[in-house]
């Protein structure tokens, strides 16, 4: 009926609006019923799983959205901050005993002090320029870790991992028997950083990395500080990504370098946060819910064969996104759910 | 350390250090010209070892023999590339420059997408192609060298010269240059600047489709081999100066040189940290790179 209104005349452009917003919201708390009763439907621990690392991916690619979608600044290096948040909660686990929550929380700063001190050199670097060197950056810190064995005293074990000891299932451990409580955590660090994002958006600081992210100069000279702001943008996002190291190794209960550091997982980040839309709050969500299923399909489907065939399709739909969507699958998706919501086409 | 095994390091530096400057050289001709970071370098590299082991494997052919094969297919391969993939972008933004980061992007797609169908169509198989040449070993006073390596050192040395000749004598030499220089003033000359596009990216492709065939002797072959000299040569070319040719091989035998000495006092791994963390304080320091003009 609101479409129709609107097809006929523009005087009724509030009211339909209004109704699409409240649709929205209605949509909104759907989704958010179904994931929080998700559990009780899928039993099978092989699809809960999936869906977590769904949820972890979305997560992560949010993260560094955080910096990169909102600084326009492409990091390649963005796993070093998981790999560090990792490896500082499972040793604290391991040697101190300290709960992973606070151990997790440990790690982020470390991963955000880390963060300030990669970003204030290398801020003025621009575009391909620092994409690599935070490629040589997370590449250095890498073989670094492949190739020690013992940090003071304290055993990182090399190429070889770290694995999280079995201290009891406990919310204190972060440990349990079954995958729900993960899910659930995962969850909601997933609304938390989405909370964030859209916070950021409205906050001074988002509204202040726009403008260093349109014109760098006329920011400085209308008095944005950029060092600042894009600094504590980038330290915000290392923490989180930290904090998502964390949770990948109380969940699968082991982290190395080359799956927790290396460039893989930093080209995943991107991939999704670029190919569902950087600089928005669901983009980053869409593209991990759009690719991560496709490389857990095709590897459960084919097994060891055509190794490879899911980065074949990531590549590809990356190709088209940069050439066709420079916005993400975000701007169709919302064009075409906005006409679903009955709202105005914009 | 007695100073016969550091000239020895330091011979060997020059012979695989001429051969970084080799295969960054179509990296650095290709982001002089169209300003743009070819993340998929490494992979066209990749590609042409490959056709240098299938044409060992099917036909018998020499490494060095299959150049012949190698070079036109790679240009072609290049000369597509740019033409179906990258110039659309280019002609989106024809307005402003072109966005170097999508420009990124778009090569890192082709990149994954290259390297992982080289995966599943070639496996994952450590693969070797040996040549006929059958004196493994040249002695330059006391040292000996490895033939492979010489071979791919004085090739190096002349493809260079030979891309420099022809890029200040020829007319579509002169074309690229004026592009490079300045993209619309050449338009406005009458230039195709599509059309130098392709060109330049062909010939990117095609001088390291020589370089694989040259690597080929004596580098171990994996669809994942390219990634590695890929990233060497963007630190080659932000060393040597993104652009100059000099400069790729000044900045290639300064990477060697340093690499193969380094690893004389560290495990290799820690040496390869120090080649990545001289990338970082050449481009903080001295973004230009060493031959590079502001």
């Amino acid at each position: 009926m609101n479409t129709t209104t609107l097809q006929t005349g523009a005087p009724a452009l509030a009211a339909p609006q209004r109704t699409s917003g409240t649709r929205a919201m209605v949509a909104g708390a759907a989704v958010l019923a179904a994931a929080l009763l998700l559990p009780l439907l899928v039993r099978n621990d092989y699809w809960l799983h999936s869906v977590i690392m769904v949820l972890y991916f979305a997560y992560l690619a949010s993260a560094w959205n955080l910096v990169c979608g909102y600084v326009g600044q492409v990091s390649f290096g963005h796993s070093v901050f998981s790999g560090v948040g990792g490896y500082i909660s499972v040793t604290l686990l391991t040697h101190a005993g300290m709960s992973p929550w606070l151990g997790m929380l440990v790690g982020a700063l470390a991963a955000a002090a880390l963060a300030v001190a990669i970003g204030y050199p290398t801020m003025r670097l621009k575009g391909p320029y620092f994409a690599l060197t935070t490629i040589a950056v997370a590449e250095i810190i890498r073989i670094w870790f492949e190739n020690t064995d013992v940090v003071f005293g304290i055993a990182i074990k090399g190429s070889q991992g770290l694995t999280v000891p079995l201290v009891g299932t406990s919310w204190a451990a972060m440990q349990f028997e079954s995958k729900v409580p993960y899910y659930y955590i995962m969850l909601a660090m997933l609304l938390l950083v989405m909370g964030l994002t859209a916070w950021m958006e409205r906050s001074r600081l988002g509204v202040c990395l726009k403008a260093i992210r349109g014109d760098r100069d006329a920011a400085e000279s209308l008095g944005i500080n950029p060092t600042r702001y894009y600094l504590a943008a980038f330290a915000l996002s290392a923490f989180m990504t930290a904090l998502g190291g964390t949770f990948y190794a109380q969940f699968i209960r082991f982290i190395n370098p080359e799956r927790n550091m290396g460039v893989e997982l930093s080209i995943d980040m991107a991939l999704m946060s670029i190919i569902g839309g950087q600089g928005t709050v669901l983009g980053p969500v869409i593209g991990a819910f759009f690719l991560t299923p496709v490389s857990e399909v095709l590897r459960s489907e084919l097994g060891g064969q055509l190794v490879g065939l899911h980065l074949v399709i990531y590549g590809l739909v990356l190709i088209l996104a940069v050439l066709y969507l420079p916005k993400g699958l975000l701007a169709p998706l919302s064009r075409w759910a906005r006409r679903l919501l009955g709202g105005a086409p914009r | 350390m007695d100073s016969y095994i550091l000239t020895y390091s330091a011979l060997n530096g020059v012979l695989i250090g001429a051969m970084y400057g080799g295969i960054a050289l179509g990296l650095s001709l290709i982001f002089g010209v169209l300003r743009i970071v070819n993340f998929a370098h490494g992979s066209f590299l990749m590609l042409s070892m490959y056709i240098a082991f299938w044409l060992h494997h099917w036909l018998g052919w020499d490494p060095y023999a299959s150049a012949l094969v190698a070079v036109p297919v790679m240009f072609g391969l290049g000369y597509a590339v740019q033409a179906t993939i990258i110039a659309p972008l280019i002609r989106r933004e024809r307005a402003l420059v072109v966005e170097p980061i999508s420009a990124l992007l778009l090569t890192a797609g082709v990149y994954i997408v290259v390297d992982n169908l080289a995966l599943m169509a070639f496996g994952a198989n450590v693969r070797s192609v040996p040549s006929h040449i059958e004196q493994t070993t040249l002695s330059l006073g006391d040292y000996p060298l490895n033939t492979f390596r010489v071979v791919g050192c004085v090739s190096s040395i002349a493809i260079a010269a030979a891309l420099s000749l022809w890029l200040a004598r020829t007319d579509m030499g002169r074309a690229i240059r004026a592009t490079a220089q300045n993209r619309d003033g050449a338009a406005m000359s009458g230039i195709n600047v599509g059309q130098v596009y392709n060109t330049t990216f062909g010939l990117g492709c095609a001088i390291v489709g020589a370089m694989g065939c040259l690597l080929a002797p004596f580098i171990p072959l994996t669809p994942s081999v390219g990634l590695s000299f890929g990233i060497k040569s963007f630190i080659v070319v932000v060393l040597g100066g993104i652009g100059s040719i000099a400069g790729s091989l000044v900045g290639g035998l300064v990477i060697g040189v340093f690499e193969s000495i380094a690893a004389q006092f560290v495990t290799t791994p820690t040496a390869s940290i120090f080649s990545l963390a001289l990338f970082i304080v050449i481009l903080l320091v001295r973004p230009q790179g060493l031959m590079g003009k502001r």
